[in-house]
């Protein structure tokens, strides 16, 4: 049971999908009626200067209204009110998206967080010598820019086998106001 | 591509020529049960409420927003015309320049969606703004959704960017 006087002033609520596929976006595609090829065809999205395809803007907001729908249990503990979003970085096949949510203040039965949605994008995994042992998409097809770089948003870390490195980055903020029943 | 000035004078013109402007016509969606499983689906939702039989009865899940959204936008901002000097234009003038910024979805108050309702979507444009760092020009699409009973289902509040070339 979810109940305001269990909620605190900065917890933090999660949930992450790691299951992005050109195949998920051709059913988005059909789904949503967003049709634009740059989704579903990588000689468009190359066309365009994507280097490949993209997920559709609005794509990853399902995991933020599934992740306050999990957490009301479906309009048992209460009702979203409002969902703000940006659309900042571009969520691409493979990513890992990572939805979180932090209560940011509390006002009778409503409640207001913060969210972000931050992607991890695999580049590669080498091993000590330098050399790639594992290639991910992303290293592949060049998604990763200059300005990533700069920005401090490619990182590594030593995974079994070797060190990989990725990019982690918000790709959408946002806030979002809910409200209870008791 | 336009140079700044003109492109600067156009946007000083739909700054002052949009905000406030209803845009002519709605965009009409009927809602299917297969659709809104399949919508749901994407997203791993497993939940009875949104994906059951279609006997049970299922409403829409929250992100399906985004299909009535999408339908309002591709539908209702490619018709709008405006006259500016004189001269017929659209408003858009390279739709591979529009870049989605951002959505404000609000249900307070609102009916669920079901399968066989029939959603209207008809928007006015709300603040329009230039950012001349990067040229962009930003506008907020106003857009209510209702069912076939005149019921709201969505209030959603769609921000466009426009980049240098396309206004």
């Amino acid at each position: 049971m979810v109940k305001i006087s269990d909620l605190k002033v900065g917890q933090v609520f999660r949930n992450e999908f790691e299951g992005i596929t050109r195949e998920l976006l051709q059913q988005y595609a059909k789904a949503s009626g967003d049709t634009n090829p740059i989704h579903v065809n990588d000689a468009v999205a190359e066309a365009a200067g994507l280097k490949g395809v993209i997920a559709h803007g609005l794509f990853s907001f399902g995991f933020i209204s599934k992740l306050f729908e999990d957490f009301l249990e479906h309009g048992k503990y209460g009702n979203i009110i409002e969902f703000h979003i940006e659309m900042r970085g571009m969520v691409r096949v493979g990513d890992l998206l990572v939805t979180e949510a932090k209560v940011e203040k509390i006002e009778g039965k409503r409640v207001f967080f913060d969210v972000n949605q931050i992607t991890f994008t695999n580049v590669d995994i080498k091993d000590k010598e330098g050399n790639i042992v594992k290639q991910f998409e992303a290293g592949e097809r060049g998604y990763i820019s200059e300005k990533d770089i700069e920005r401090g948003l490619v990182k590594t870390k030593e995974v079994e086998e070797g060190t990989l490195t990725y990019r982690e980055r918000v790709a959408t903020p946002g806030k979002a106001i809910i409200e209870l029943y008791e | 591509m336009s140079s700044i000035e003109e492109m600067k004078k156009n946007a000083e013109f739909l700054i002052e020529k949009l905000p406030g402007m209803e845009i002519p016509g709605s965009a009409k969606l009927s809602v299917r049960y297969r659709n809104l499983v399949n919508f749901a689906k994407c997203f791993g939702i497993t939940h009875p409420k949104y994906v059951g039989t279609e006997e049970e009865g299922i409403v829409a899940c929250h992100a399906y927003a985004n299909a009535y959204t999408i339908k309002s936008l591709y539908t209702l901002v490619p018709g709008v015309k405006l006259v500016q000097k004189g001269e017929e234009r659209m408003l858009v003038k390279n739709p591979r320049m529009i870049l989605h910024a951002g959505n404000i979805y609000n249900w307070e108050g609102c009916v669920d969606v079901k399968p066989g309702d029939k959603l209207v979507g008809t928007a006015k444009f709300g603040k329009v703004w230039l950012v001349e760092a990067n040229m962009m020009l930003f506008a907020e699409l106003i857009t209510t959704i209702k069912n076939q009973n005149n019921e709201t289902v969505c209030n959603v509040v769609v921000t466009a960017g426009i980049r240098k070339g396309g206004y």
